[in-house]
């Protein structure tokens, strides 16, 4: 089968899914305890006006029926509007992705390089002191909350010493300025890295150890090559292998992999914008930005399949 | 050798990766903007698609009121005029005149005449806009007629006499007909997102998610403000929100009384309490048959304790004080001669065992992320075990307790909330009337109905005065209500803003007018 054939099978059968995703989401919404209209009226609303407004929605309409309203503008490209906002999904969206990524993207890059660094090291070492050591910071790293070491940050270093902005990714009024940008952008960058690295480490060490009691590695130290070339020649390889399966998945962190951390930073991501969306029942945000992520899981998972087989040549001998 | 020197940086290193941030950004500190903005941090999505119309949440409402102007303001029984010079009652109290000021310019340049306030009006009466004014403007079922006179005079024909129609035409900004005129959909049109307005300020520039700017209107008919721009900034996190106040990079918000404490640079900051007319209080559930006896109630009533409550959420009586009807403390109507259910024990175990009742179980709803709300909830669960009934603590979220109250379907026995209404006490009868529309409790008594209609259409003050009396004395009397405190909003703003007191601190909008305010030199 080339490998056309299995990319456009793959994306054939990730349709299904799709809709899958789109029912069970809205299914959630509309089990929970309230209606979205709650969030517009007042004590002072008359009934009628209430009911104007549920029309006005479509909210008077039996739930299947609010199901083929909204999908039907997602195919036309339309996310709808916020109920509560009344500002447009997609154009929210749009605005606010690029803001997550500028810092998601670079933060998981980065620790992903951490990672396969420490992983390495650690699991060649394994029992030793330099195991021991990084084996043990990741745990503290994996114990400590996001939003608890974004604080501490934020108090060292944003109020005790004034060294950085606290709040989003500019100055007001100075948009253009690289500098500027850099200082917001290095504390949510910070928190977001060492929320990654200890979960990612863990992974390259457990694999390390895997690989290196594998034959080709004792092949490897018969034939004299040295520890630092067995590990990042040879078994580098082999752990990145699984590594690229993870990256894919990951690809929905692009839109809510900094949810907390966008929030206690204010920075003008996705993350804010659900959790505001949640806390108020704004069901159209709520709905689009779960579409989006199971999207992506979807389409991550695709991207993963075909990246493996691109790069390890067993896998595409055995198809 | 060489690798465990190699291991041991890499250990390093991960140690240092927390550190990187501080040492590539030895800078001096941030100063953010130039004392010709204030900054003023709020926690929710400004947003940039305001209307006069449909906009009703907090923040929207502060972005209509820099942007836009009514005729007067209403606010605890003094009339501001902005649009209009002034707005005399005619003398049967069928109809009102507003003469409006001349030589007001919408922010494109145009004229403002009373052809927009015909149009604003007209577009509020419109069933199919869903106006937040539209319950109000529709008497009986009828609407109220809007007509101009001339270009400078608009008259309100009321369909029947209404005592509270003074507070009820007002608090209404206008929109100009010359941009709206034609729009079918007033609440997502895209002209939303350009205002055109006569308000203090001027739209400059929204960022999603970060903040809406406004540069101040030269032609604005009070007196150009004085502070060059008006920055709302959202900030989600309320601890990020502090330090941010402290550090200068807002300069205004509001907080908690128990966030006070803090703050610690208060010289820097000014802490500005100011009354709302918001009533906290607990209500009973009357589909619950465990209080629909009045007895009970009593009993439960009797076990609280009030100031308890108060200290517990809001510390001190600096920022709230205890509160024993329905109407706010400043109401002209608010009268002192209520049962108040001072705290008696004693009483309240007498009449549990007149009642017949032991081991009385209760469930007592409350909103679970509001702060002051879980305290109180405490101290009631407390007081109620000293006087041996057992309280369960329900918290919930704020749409979900709105959706079971308006359900009645008694899952819980007493609940937490609070109103901000209006200022005339009219304004409150959709709480307690029967078929009212915010009648959560499940209360029914005709005598509460009857008396709320005589005082929507009486006009004599003395006798108005009469019947709200009545009103309060019955509704305390029936113990179905427990008002416990009216509470203050606290705003911190930094120390060098002045002119706080002109700008003028109301409910809903923080100020009556930001053009007032200034950076001291």
């Amino acid at each position: 089968m080339s490998l056309k054939r299995y990319i456009l099978k793959r994306i054939v059968q990730a349709i299904p899914m799709l809709i899958i995703i789109s029912v069970l989401c809205f299914t959630l919404i509309q089990l929970a305890p309230y209606n979205a209209v709650d969030a517009m009226v007042t004590p002072r609303m008359s009934q009628a006006t209430v009911d104007l407004i549920k029309a006005k929605y479509g909210l008077d309409k039996p739930a299947y029926i609010q199901y083929f309203y909204w999908l039907g503008g997602i195919v036309h490209g339309q996310f709808g509007y916020s109920i509560i906002t009344h500002q447009s999904i997609s154009s929210e969206l749009v605005a606010r992705i690029p803001a997550t990524i500028v810092v998601a993207l670079p933060a998981y890059i980065c620790s992903v390089i951490l990672a396969i660094i420490f992983g390495l090291i650690a699991g060649a070492h394994k029992d030793k002191w330099q195991d021991k050591i990084i084996d043990g910071l990741c745990s503290v790293g994996i114990a400590i909350p996001s939003f608890w070491l974004a604080m501490i940050l934020i108090f060292i270093f944003g109020y005790k010493l004034m060294l950085l902005p606290i709040l989003g990714m500019h100055t007001i009024g100075n948009e253009s300025s690289n500098v500027d940008f850099l200082k917001h952008f290095i504390m949510p960058f910070t928190v977001l890295t060492l929320a990654f690295v200890p979960d990612q480490t863990r992974y390259v060490r457990s694999s390390t150890i895997g690989q290196l009691s594998r034959d080709y590695v004792m092949l490897q130290d018969a034939f004299g090559a040295s520890r630092f070339e067995i590990l990042f020649k040879h078994v580098l390889k082999n752990v990145v292998l699984p590594i690229i399966t993870k990256m894919g998945i990951a690809l929905p962190m692009l839109v809510t992999g900094a949810v907390i951390t966008e929030t206690v930073f204010g920075w003008p991501g996705v993350g804010p914008y659900f959790l505001t969306a949640i806390k108020g029942l704004d069901y159209p945000v709520i709905m689009a930005i779960l579409l989006l992520s199971s999207s992506l899981v979807i389409l991550g998972n695709l991207l993963s399949d075909i990246l493996y087989c691109l790069t390890d040549p067993r896998i595409k001998g055995m198809r | 050798m060489n690798k465990k020197v190699i291991s041991l940086i890499s250990c390093i290193m991960i140690l240092a990766t927390g550190l990187v941030g501080c040492s590539s950004a030895k800078t001096t500190p941030t100063k953010t903007e130039t004392p010709s903005s204030l900054i003023y941090g709020i926690d929710g999505d400004p947003g940039n698609s305001v209307n006069v119309i449909t906009t009703g949440d907090r923040y929207g409402l502060m972005e209509i009121k820099l942007l836009y102007s009514p005729l007067y303001m209403y606010n605890t029984d003094k009339v501001v005029y902005f649009l209009a010079e002034s707005m005399t009652p005619s003398k049967d109290n069928l109809s009102y005149t507003a003469k409006l000021r001349k030589n007001v310019k919408w922010s494109d340049g145009k004229p403002f005449t009373a052809d927009d306030v015909v149009f604003t009006y007209n577009e509020m009466l419109k069933e199919s806009n869903a106006g937040w004014a539209y319950g109000q403007l529709v008497f009986d079922g009828k609407p109220v007629k809007v007509e101009k006179v001339d270009n400078y005079t608009v008259k309100f024909v009321l369909p029947k006499v209404g005592a509270s129609a003074m507070e009820l035409l007002g608090n209404i900004f206008i929109m100009p007909k010359h941009i709206y005129a034609g729009e079918t959909n007033i609440e997502n049109s895209s002209k939303n997102a350009t205002p055109v307005g006569t308000g203090p300020y001027k739209f400059q520039e929204f960022k999603s998610g970060q903040y809406v700017k406004f540069i101040s209107n030269p032609d604005y008919f009070l007196g150009a403000p004085k502070i060059k721009n008006v920055i709302f900034r959202e900030i989600q996190d309320a601890n990020t929100a502090q330090l941010a106040i402290q550090n200068g990079e807002i300069n205004a918000l509001a907080v908690q009384p128990t966030d006070i404490s803090k703050l610690s640079n208060k010289n820097k900051l000014n802490i500005v309490p100011y009354d709302e007319g918001r009533v906290g209080y607990m209500a009973f559930n009357l589909p619950s048959k465990t209080v629909q006896n009045k007895e009970v109630r009593k009993a439960i009533l009797y076990a609280l304790n009030r100031n308890q409550m108060i200290t517990a959420a809001y510390i001190s009586d600096k920022y709230a004080k205890p509160v024993y009807s329905f109407l706010p403390n400043e109401s002209k109507y608010n009268s002192s001669d209520v049962e108040k259910y001072d705290t008696n024990v004693d009483k309240s175990k007498a009449l549990l065992t007149k009642a017949g009742v032991s081991n009385l179980k209760l469930k007592l709803a409350y909103v679970s992320n509001n702060v002051p709300m879980q305290k109180e909830a405490t101290i009631i669960q407390e007081n109620l075990k000293a006087a041996g009934i057992s309280v369960e603590l329900l918290g919930m979220d704020q749409t979900a307790l709105m959706e079971n109250n308006k359900k009645h379907n008694g899952k819980f026995d007493m609940y937490l909330g609070g109103y901000i209404m209006g200022i005339d006490p009219d304004t409150f009868s959709s709480l307690f009337t029967t078929n009212g529309s915010a009648n959560y409790i499940g209360y029914s008594n005709t005598q509460i109905d009857k008396l709320f209609a005589a005082g929507t259409t009486e006009t004599d003050v003395a006798k108005r005065k009469v019947i709200y009396n009545n009103i309060q004395k019955i509704l305390q009397d029936d113990a179905v209500f427990y008002p416990i405190v009216e509470n203050k909003r606290i705003l911190v703003i930094d120390s060098s803003i002045d002119g706080i007191k002109d700008a003028g601190l109301v409910p809903v909008y923080t100020f009556e007018d930001m053009s007032k305010l200034f950076y001291k030199k």
